[in-house]
């Protein structure tokens, strides 16, 4: 039988140091943004039961999770989102809660991708979700809190904005199945212009063919939106523009400037987004790094409405980026080494903690003798060593 | 700023969209002159070529490390996953078929048919629309060897003329599983940063195009 005692699964890897130090300084400095801003950590389940995630709900294919029974033959995944049973927390254990409620998370998600293409199934995910909140200020509070949360790790993010209403009312007007809906939907997803080009021109070219049409282009700075604003003539796509572009507004008053972009082709399958949609971009990485949006309709599916929105960010997308940049605390070296002569030991054990209670970064030799402890100091760079025996004397270890 | 790097797939492809680019007034020089290197960089040096195999580029597009990449059709539709797909170019023109032995009825019968081809992903997404069970084997070389050696009931591969079927005994079962010709893909988070500049190449390619055509 083959031995696989020896190598961590695919899509999975140790972090080792730094790489490991780069992505708790990233989910640290995230939890102080979101705890200062009154949200509260909360952990689920790393398993739950398969029904939470069901794909019309999750938009998420079951192919892509990662699958188990318990012992009753009940199927079981290794939690592939963190809102659903943050949803399912609040639709249950919170359901007197007074509203809002302010969550944030941080843990890991499991997705398989396809093999051999070197992303991870495996992702530390941090974020947070506003609960029992609709309306512009909720949706300014999550999407600045987003901001903040960036500019802490990575000054030249961008953040861009989108309405999933917008999609939605003109697919609405479409004269086609829910086959065919679905296929123009992919092919505006993928902004595959030629292909959704050839759709289109199969059907009669009202208006709203014609703002499908443009759709995939939609998206850079500003101006995309006024163009979508002079071309819309549905009166609820032409509304989900008007609160993007009041978004947009409200964020260039922050001062945010050529940071924000619109993409209004964000069209993502059967997802539970539900009206303003955003991501986070950064450069070198080559996937967003933050996806965010409101989700009104989400805790219908445990039958306590609410309105709420949320984000999640790929802390080991952005731990990566900073860690490229050297942007990322190295791995400490300890001050002093402390070493005790033989019948020393308590007193030394003692005296580091002394040590260590006074700030200073310190490690008690585990070594029978002296001369092994300097070596090891050298090895190591620590710079001093405290001998502990009688009296005691602090050496210079030369390095 | 960092030059604008797009992947190309060697051969036909890579040929051909050199030959727009020039014809779009970027300098390709060191991609003809190219020796064995596989990173050039044309026109002005805003521009880096990168040269790689088919399925090759979509991971390089993917992950990120390349903005843009030229790929047939046929390749994305095997390994296609998540990047932008946003021109047609035209050129590398040839579609999917279903082919069989002259003389034999595909669809008759009751058990399961075999299928030899070098496209499985393309080849069950096929039968699956069809509501169809059939075997998949995967051939890296000639397939049409496979139903000719009895290995296989028929074959989902490229046809470009038809002319290897015919002198091999094989007739087209099916034509229009997929037209394929050769596609810019972009990055998604590249084309979020670049904007300008992606747009700006993928117009001047467009006009190329259109001018060739």
């Amino acid at each position: 039988m083959k031995n696989y005692s020896k190598i961590t699964p695919e899509g999975t890897k140790d972090l080792l140091f730094e790489e490991c130090l780069a992505n708790r300084t990233v989910s640290s400095i995230l939890g102080k943004v979101f705890s200062q801003r009154g949200f509260h950590e909360v952990l689920t389940p790393g398993i739950e039961f398969y029904d939470l995630f069901k794909e019309e709900v999750s938009g998420i294919p079951m192919e892509a999770m990662f699958k188990m029974s318990d012992s009753k033959g009940r199927l079981m995944v290794v939690r592939p989102d963190s809102t659903l049973p943050i949803a399912r927390m609040v639709t249950t254990r919170l359901m007197n809660e007074r509203h809002p409620i302010r969550l944030y998370y941080n843990q890991r998600v499991y997705r398989y991708n396809p093999g051999l293409t070197g992303r991870s199934n495996e992702v530390m995910q941090t974020g947070i979700e506003l609960i029992g909140a609709k309306g512009k200020r909720a949706d300014l509070e999550t999407i600045t809190t987003a901001v903040e949360a960036l500019s802490k790790c990575v000054p030249d993010f961008r953040i861009e904005l989108g309405n999933a209403k917008f999609y939605r009312a003109l697919a609405r007007k479409l004269p086609v199945s829910d086959s065919e809906r679905e296929q123009i939907r992919q092919l505006i997803e993928s902004k595959n212009y030629s292909a959704l080009n050839s759709e289109l021109d199969k059907l009669e070219q009202t208006q709203a063919v014609n703002m499908i049409r443009r759709l995939p282009r939609l998206f850079g700075g500003v101006e995309v939106l006024d163009e979508a604003i002079t071309m819309c003539e549905d009166e609820k796509a032409l509304r989900s523009l008007e609160y993007v572009r009041e978004i947009y507004n409200d964020l260039m008053k922050i001062g945010l400037g050529d940071r924000v972009m619109i993409d209004l082709g964000l069209v993502q399958r059967n997802d539970y987004y539900s009206d303003i949609v955003f991501s986070g971009y950064v450069m070198g990485s080559g996937e967003p790094v933050l996806i965010g949006g409101r989700y009104d309709k989400l805790l219908d599916n445990f039958d306590r409405p609410a309105a709420a929105i949320g984000f999640g960010i790929n802390v080991d997308a952005l731990a990566n980026v900073m860690m490229k940049r050297g942007n990322v605390p190295q791995k400490k070296k300890p001050d002093v080494l402390v070493h005790s002569e033989d019948g020393y030991e308590i007193k030394a054990i003692k005296y580091t903690s002394d040590l260590l209670g006074a700030g200073i970064v310190g490690e008690n030799s585990v070594f029978e003798t002296l001369e092994q402890a300097l070596d090891y100091a050298k090895f190591n760079g620590i710079k001093k060593l405290t001998l502990v025996g009688e009296e005691i004397k602090t050496i210079d270890t030369g390095v | 700023m960092k030059p604008l790097r797009i992947a190309l797939t060697k051969g036909r492809l890579e040929k051909d969209t050199v030959k727009l680019l020039e014809s779009a007034g970027f300098d390709c020089t060191a991609v003809r002159e190219k020796g064995r290197r596989l990173i050039l960089p044309i026109g002005d040096g805003s521009i880096e070529v990168v040269l790689a195999k088919a399925a090759d580029v979509i991971t390089y597009v993917e992950n990120g490390v390349c903005d843009l990449g030229v790929v047939g059709k046929d390749t994305i539709m095997e390994n296609g996953r998540s990047f932008y797909e946003i021109l047609d170019l035209g050129f590398g023109k040839c579609r999917f078929a279903l082919a069989g032995k002259e003389g034999t009825d595909f669809f008759s019968g009751y058990e399961a048919k075999t299928i030899a081809t070098k496209y499985p992903n393309v080849t069950r997404n096929f039968f699956e629309g069809k509501g169809m069970d059939i075997r998949v084997i995967k051939i890296e070389g000639s397939v049409e060897l496979a139903p000719l050696l009895g290995l296989a009931d028929a074959i989902v591969d490229i046809v470009e003329t038809g002319s290897t079927l015919r002198e091999n005994g094989l007739v087209i079962i099916e034509d229009n599983v997929a037209p394929i010709s050769a596609r810019l893909i972009a990055n998604s988070a590249s084309l979020k940063l670049r904007k300008a500049q992606i747009e700006e190449l993928a117009d001047k390619m467009e006009t190329e195009r259109k001018k060739m055509q």
